[in-house]
């Protein structure tokens, strides 16, 4: 802007001291104020260099540009009461699934599952101890019909995020493994779109809708025939 | 308690977070010919229009500076009956938010000069915080203009 420079005096001396490159960690390390804050980062000095950055001038554009956004709808928004769902986002193999919150218990780091005797078949793959209590650990994979074994192709991830998750129901509580949770994702109903009458994937059977998320798409599980099938499937 | 917290000149203000609808970058406000002193103009809010006043022009008589920490609050401003309107406030330095006991804040002393919509005031470290109240920021004279100006407009 035009008028800035007369307006705020500050503006014009936002050139930054970086003393942190002469005299701090990325400079001869001469400064005491190291001492006592061990790394620039927490330096107040290096704070205030931060915020200076925030008092440089506005350029016409940006304000434009800003005013246009704001002028037009509400990104996403057909009514502002309308009620938000939320559902935890997980990835059994290759599929991603979602969940409603309102079953979710807990989601724990992975931990042995002790086998039962007998039991060696079936979607039952044992008992977990969750945190002092024992639950029966179900393959989900299994029920749904899930290839497991995909998750090789993913092998190039450095990092494994499997979970145990906790899930909720009438008569007790049931973990459950998971190679990877999201986390929790909210939408509007409108975001969500029937199962393709053709699709192929196993876990249709227990898919309720389907949610657009990240350029996937993420099948719902519909938690109540689900729950009702682990009750079968475990007495 | 959080508040957010701008500046006026060097001094630090807090406003309840409660009121704060939204936090918008300085966008370029249509301007309102004749509109009262303190009144910047209308920005367009998702198609509704939502007038802007200045707190820096209120207060210290000169409009805040173009500098990327100088933001509008959107603010939910009573207009009886638990109603709100949105209102926009220019500040400078909303860069910051403050959680505070509201007990910390007191009266001042000296509020009887002050502009009505002053209150009590935090101390800490640097100094004095004072909290703003919004529902005093518009003389009730100022916001029947306000409003009525901006409802009848096409």
């Amino acid at each position: 802007m035009s008028d800035a420079s007369g307006t705020f005096a500050a503006a014009a001396a936002w050139e930054i001291d970086d003393c942190w490159r002469r005299i701090g960690v990325q400079g001869d390390r001469s400064c005491p104020e190291l001492e006592t804050h061990l790394h620039c980062r927490n330096c107040p000095t290096f704070e205030d260099a931060a915020r200076g950055l925030l008092d440089r001038p506005l350029s016409a554009d940006y304000r434009a540009e800003w005013a246009a956004h704001f002028a037009g709808e509400k990104a996403g928004e057909t009514d502002g009461d309308e009620a938000l769902a939320a559902v935890v986002i997980f990835r059994i193999g290759e599929e991603w699934l979602a969940l409603s919150t309102s079953v979710f218990e807990e989601v724990a780091e992975p931990r042995r599952v002790h086998s039962l005797p007998h039991r060696r078949n079936g979607i039952v793959r044992g008992i977990v101890n969750v945190r002092g209590e024992l639950l029966v650990c179900i393959s989900f994979a299994t029920l749904l019909g899930i290839d497991k074994d995909a998750e090789v192709e993913r092998r190039d991830r450095s990092l494994h995020f499997e979970r145990l998750v906790v899930i909720g129901r009438a008569n007790g509580r049931i973990a459950f493994s998971v190679h990877e949770v999201h986390g929790i994702h909210r939408f509007r109903p409108n975001a969500l779109t029937a199962v393709p009458g053709t699709v192929g994937q196993a876990a249709s059977a227990f898919t309720k809708t389907m949610l657009a998320w990240q350029g996937r798409s993420v099948g719902i599980l519909d938690e109540t025939r689900l729950l009702d099938a682990i009750d079968r499937s475990i007495a | 308690m959080l508040f957010l917290m701008f500046r006026l000149g060097r001094d630090r203000y807090v406003l309840d977070v409660e009121q704060v609808e939204e936090v918008l970058p300085f966008v370029t406000p249509t301007v309102l010919a004749g509109a009262p002193h303190g009144v910047v103009g209308a920005i367009n809010y998702h198609g509704g229009p939502v007038p802007l006043l200045d707190l820096s022009l209120l207060a210290l008589g000169r409009p805040s500076a173009a500098v990327l920490s100088t933001r509008i609050i959107l603010i939910r401003y009573p207009v009886g009956e638990g109603e709100t309107r949105r209102l926009g406030l220019v500040a400078e330095r909303v860069i910051e938010t403050l959680s505070r006991d509201p007990a910390d804040f007191v009266p001042s002393g000296v509020e009887a000069g002050m502009p009505p919509y002053l209150g009590p005031v935090a101390a800490d470290a640097r100094g004095l915080i004072q909290l703003v109240r919004a529902e005093a920021l518009l003389p009730p004279a100022l916001r029947d203009i306000l409003f009525r100006q901006l409802a009848t407009s096409p």
